[in-house]
C-alpha cells in the first residue's frame, strides 16, 4: 500500500491561499453551497476559474493547460468542493476526458480539445451506461458501422449527466462484432449537436434534470473523432475507472451540510450532536489524507489501483453516513424549505446521497476489484 | 515516516517476529507478561524511545515511539512498552525525575493527592486500571498537592494492588496508594492532559498494528478455506469483509501516523482526538468483519485471531473510546466555529 502521511509544500499551500481568496469573492456568505458534484452548472464561473489557470491544471502547457502537478490540482479541487463551488460545467471534461485524451488521444485530438477544455469552454458527457449495460460495461450494444470517412452510430445511452448542456460525448460502442466481449469496443467523440442525436431528460428522484437518455439514429462520426485507436475502447475505459476514483469528490459531498450544521446549531449542541460532528470530522480528516497520498503517488508515476478503489469505497460510504448521522442528531422533519440553510441542504442530501455509492462504479463492484488486489 | 522511524519499525518487527510468537503471547496470559521478551526488547533500548537521552532514555521522536507500538500491537507483545517510554518515561523526564532501568507504568490519576510527611512525601488515593502495576519497577502519576500538581514516582511494593486484567489478560490493576512514600517533582503545565493525549495516541498505534495483522490473517484464511469448490474469498460477500478490514486498517494507520508525525514535542489535541476516534471505531468494525470471515475457526482460543481481537476490544476504550474523543472534538470544532472547520480538516500532515 502506498498510503503514507503526505505533507504539502509551501508552494502548494500558497496555491490554496489564492484559491480561498478567489472563492471568498465568488461565493459570498449566504450562497447555497453545492453538495459535491451536485453543484450548479455555471459556465461563467468555469470561465473565471479557467482564467485563473485552475481548470485543466494537469494538462501540459503545450496543450494549453497549466502544466501543474496532480497534487496542485488536488488542492484546487478540494478547495472548490469544500466551498460548494458550481463546478459542474467543466468537471467531467477536466477530470475525466482530458487525462483520457492525454493518454490515448491522437495528437490532433489533443491539440484541438485540450486548450478548449482548459479554457473552461468545452464540456463533455460520458457515454458508458446503457439499458442493458451498467456495471457490466462490456455488454454495450450501441454500435458503429464503418462508412466512407467515418462511422455511423446507432443505439441508446442512459444516465448521461449533462448531455442537455454539454458539447461533446465520449461514447463507448462496438466497432466490430466480437468473439471476445472485451475486444471490438471503441470510444468515439460525438458532437452532442450532431444530426440524428436526440437527448431526452430522465428526471432525478428529486425532480432535478441531470440525467438524460441519448439516442443515436444514424449519427455520423468522422474518422478523426475515434478516440485513439479503433478497438482499444475497453482498455481506455477500464484505466479511466481505475485512476480517477480516489479524488476529493468521493468524500466531500456532505461537507456543506456538516459545515452548516455547526454554523446554525453549534452554539447549542448537545453531547450527541458534538459526538456526531466530531466523528464526521475525524473521519474526513483521515480519509482526506488517504486520498492525498493517492494523489502524491500518482504524481510520482505510480498506478495505485487497489488503493484508489479503497479510498473511493471508504469515502463514499463515509459521505453517505454523514447525512444519516446528522439527520439523526438534528431531529427535525425534513423540509426542502428549511429551516435555515442546514434544513434545505439536509432535504437535498437525503434525496441525493444514495447516488454517492453508485456513481463511478458501485460499492459492490468496487469491492470485488479491491479484494482481488488484496488477495494477490 | 522518516528513515529513522522506518528503521525502528523494521528492527523491532524482526525482533518480535522471532521472540513474540503466538505461544509467547498465550503463556503470558497466566503470568501477566513475558519477562524474557521484555529483556530482549530492553537490551536493544527500544522501550525508552522518545525519552530524551539526558533523562536516561534513548532519544527519538513520538513518531518513532508510535512505530515501535505499531509493531508491539501487530505481535500482541505482552509487555509495558507504551507505559515505560512514551507515557511514563516521558512523564518522569518532563519533571526531571530519574527514569529507572526497568519497566514503569502510568495511568490517568484524577483525585490522587500528595503531601509532605516529615522529611518526605506520601501519596493518597486509588488509581484504577493501571497497566502492569504488578510487574513494573515504578508507578508514575500526576498528583495534586497544596502548591500545584506534582509528578510522583512510587515503588509498587509500597502500595496495595488489586489485580485486574483486560480482555486479553494484560494486567490492568487497581493501585491503592495508602500513604505510600513517593519521589516528587513539580509537574510541568498541562502534564495530566498531555499524558492522556499520549496515552490515546499509544492505543491508536497499538490498534493500527493489531489491525494490520488481523487483515493478513483474514486474507490468508479466506484464500485457503474452500467451500462450494472455491476459496471463500472469491464470494462477493466475503470479499466485502476483506475490503472493509483493509480500509479501516489503512484509515487507522494514516490517522495515527499523521498525529505522531505532527508531534514536534507533544501530540496535539485535534490530531489525537481524530486519530483515537477513528481507531476506536475501526477496532470494533475490523474485529467484527474478521470474525465473520473466519467463522468458527476464528472463535477458538487456539487460533491467533483472538489474541488480536481481544486486544482491539480492550485498547479501543483505554484512554477514551470513540464517543469520548468524538464528543471532545465536536465541542472544540463547534467552539471554533464553522468557518475554521475546513482549514482544520485540510491542515493534515504538517511535518
Amino acid at each position: 500500500m502506498i498510503f503514507s502521511p503526505t505533507v504539502l509544500t509551501p508552494a502548494e499551500e500558497q496555491l490554496r491561499t489564492e484559491v480561498r481568496a478567489f472563492l471568498a469573492i465568488e461565493l459570498p456568505p449566504g450562497t447555497r453551497p453545492g453538495l459535491g458534484l451536485g453543484g450548479r452548472h455555471d459556465p461563467e464561473f468555469s470561465r473565471r476559474l479557467a482564467a485563473r489557470g485552475w481548470v485543466g491544471m494537469a494538462i501540459p502547457t503545450e496543450y494549453g493547460g497549466g502544466g501543474r502537478t496532480t497534487v496542485e490540482r488536488f488542492v484546487v479541487v478540494e478547495e472548490l468542493l469544500a466551498a460548494g463551488a458550481p463546478i459542474t460545467a467543466h468537471w467531467v471534461a477536466e477530470r475525466q476526458t482530458a487525462p483520457t485524451l492525454l493518454t490515448f488521444g491522437t495528437e490532433e485530438q489533443r491539440r484541438w480539445f485540450l486548450p478548449r477544455i482548459a479554457a473552461g469552454e468545452c464540456w463533455f458527457s460520458l457515454g458508458m451506461s446503457e439499458p442493458d449495460a451498467g456495471s457490466d460495461l462490456a455488454a454495450v450494444r450501441t454500435a458503429a458501422t464503418k462508412v466512407d470517412g467515418g462511422w455511423v452510430l446507432n443505439g441508446t445511452k442512459i444516465w448521461t449527466s449533462g448531455a442537455h448542456l454539454n458539447h461533446f460525448f465520449v461514447v463507448l460502442c462496438r466497432t466490430s462484432p466480437a468473439e471476445d466481449r472485451h475486444h471490438g469496443l471503441s470510444q468515439l467523440i460525438v458532437d452532442l449537436g450532431a444530426p440524428g442525436l436526440k437527448v431526452s431528460p430522465i428526471r432525478y428522484l428529486d425532480g432535478g434534470h441531470h440525467f438524460n437518455e441519448v439516442v443515436f439514429d444514424d449519427v455520423f462520426v468522422p474518422d478523426d473523432r475515434v478516440l485513439g485507436e479503433v478497438g482499444s475502447g475497453w482498455r481506455q475505459v477500464t484505466s479511466e475507472l481505475a485512476f480517477e476514483r480516489a479524488g476529493p469528490d468521493r468524500y466531500l459531498s456532505a461537507f456543506g451540510l456538516l459545515k452548516h450544521f455547526i454554523a446554525e446549531r453549534g452554539g447549542s449542541f448537545d453531547d450527541a450532536q458534538r459526538a456526531a460532528v466530531g466523528r464526521a470530522a475525524a473521519k474526513l480528516w483521515t480519509i482526506r489524507q488517504l486520498s492525498l497520498a493517492v494523489a502524491r503517488s500518482l504524481e510520482r508515476g505510480a498506478a495505485p489501483a487497489v488503493e484508489a478503489a479503497l479510498v473511493k469505497d471508504i469515502g463514499t460510504v463515509y459521505e453517505q453516513e454523514v447525512v444519516e448521522v446528522l439527520r439523526y442528531v438534528a431531529g427535525q422533519e425534513i423540509d426542502p424549505a428549511g429551516p435555515g440553510m442546514f434544513g434545505r441542504l439536509l432535504a437535498e442530501a437525503v434525496q441525493t446521497a444514495p447516488a454517492f455509492t453508485l456513481r463511478g462504479g458501485t460499492t459492490e463492484v468496487l469491492r470485488s476489484i479491491a479484494a482481488k488486489g488484496l488477495s494477490r | 515516516m522518516t528513515g529513522d522511524t522506518d528503521a525502528v519499525a523494521e528492527a523491532v518487527g524482526a525482533l518480535l517476529r522471532d521472540r513474540c510468537t503466538q505461544e509467547t503471547v498465550s503463556a503470558a496470559e497466566s503470568l501477566g507478561w513475558a519477562p524474557a521478551l521484555w529483556s530482549a526488547i530492553a537490551d536493544g533500548g527500544y522501550p525508552w524511545i522518545s525519552v530524551p537521552d539526558a533523562a536516561g532514555g534513548v532519544g527519538g521522536s513520538v513518531a518513532d515511539a508510535c512505530a515501535l507500538l505499531e509493531q508491539a500491537g501487530r505481535y500482541a507483545a505482552p509487555v509495558p512498552l507504551a507505559e515505560t517510554g512514551l507515557l511514563g518515561g516521558r512523564l518522569l523526564a518532563s519533571a526531571g525525575l530519574d527514569v529507572p532501568p526497568g519497566p514503569v507504568t502510568t495511568a490517568p490519576s484524577e483525585g490522587v493527592t500528595v503531601a509532605r510527611t516529615g522529611s518526605g512525601w506520601s501519596a493518597s488515593g486509588t488509581v484504577a486500571r493501571v497497566p502492569w502495576a504488578r510487574q513494573v519497577d515504578r508507578i508514575v502519576l500526576v498528583a495534586d498537592a497544596a502548591d500545584g500538581p506534582q509528578v510522583i514516582s512510587v515503588d509498587p511494593a509500597a502500595t496495595r494492588i488489586d489485580p485486574g486484567a483486560n480482555l486479553a489478560g494484560e494486567p490492568r490493576d487497581t493501585v491503592h496508594l495508602d500513604g505510600a512514600p513517593v519521589e516528587v517533582a513539580p509537574a510541568p503545565p498541562g502534564a495530566a492532559e498531555a499524558l492522556v493525549l499520549r496515552g490515546a495516541l499509544s492505543r491508536a498505534a497499538l490498534i493500527a498494528g493489531a489491525a494490520g495483522r488481523v487483515l493478513d490473517i483474514t486474507v490468508a484464511y479466506t484464500n485457503q478455506r474452500v467451500q462450494f469448490g472455491r476459496p471463500i474469498a472469491r464470494f462477493q460477500a466475503v470479499a466485502a469483509h476483506l475490503v472493509q478490514i483493509a480500509e479501516q486498517t489503512e484509515a487507522v494507520r494514516m490517522a495515527t501516523r499523521v498525529a505522531a508525525a505532527n508531534a514536534h514535542d507533544e501530540p496535539s489535541f485535534l490530531d489525537v482526538a481524530a486519530a483515537k476516534a477513528v481507531a476506536a471505531e475501526a477496532a470494533g468494525r475490523i474485529a467484527a468483519a474478521a470474525h465473520q470471515a473466519t467463522g468458527a475457526m476464528g472463535m477458538t482460543r487456539e487460533y491467533e485471531l483472538g489474541q488480536l481481537t481481544r486486544r482491539l476490544w480492550s485498547w479501543r476504550e483505554e484512554y477514551g473510546g470513540e464517543r469520548v474523543w468524538s464528543t471532545r472534538l465536536g465541542a472544540a470544532l463547534a467552539e471554533a466555529g464553522a468557518d475554521t472547520l475546513w482549514p482544520t480538516i485540510a491542515r493534515g500532515a504538517t511535518a
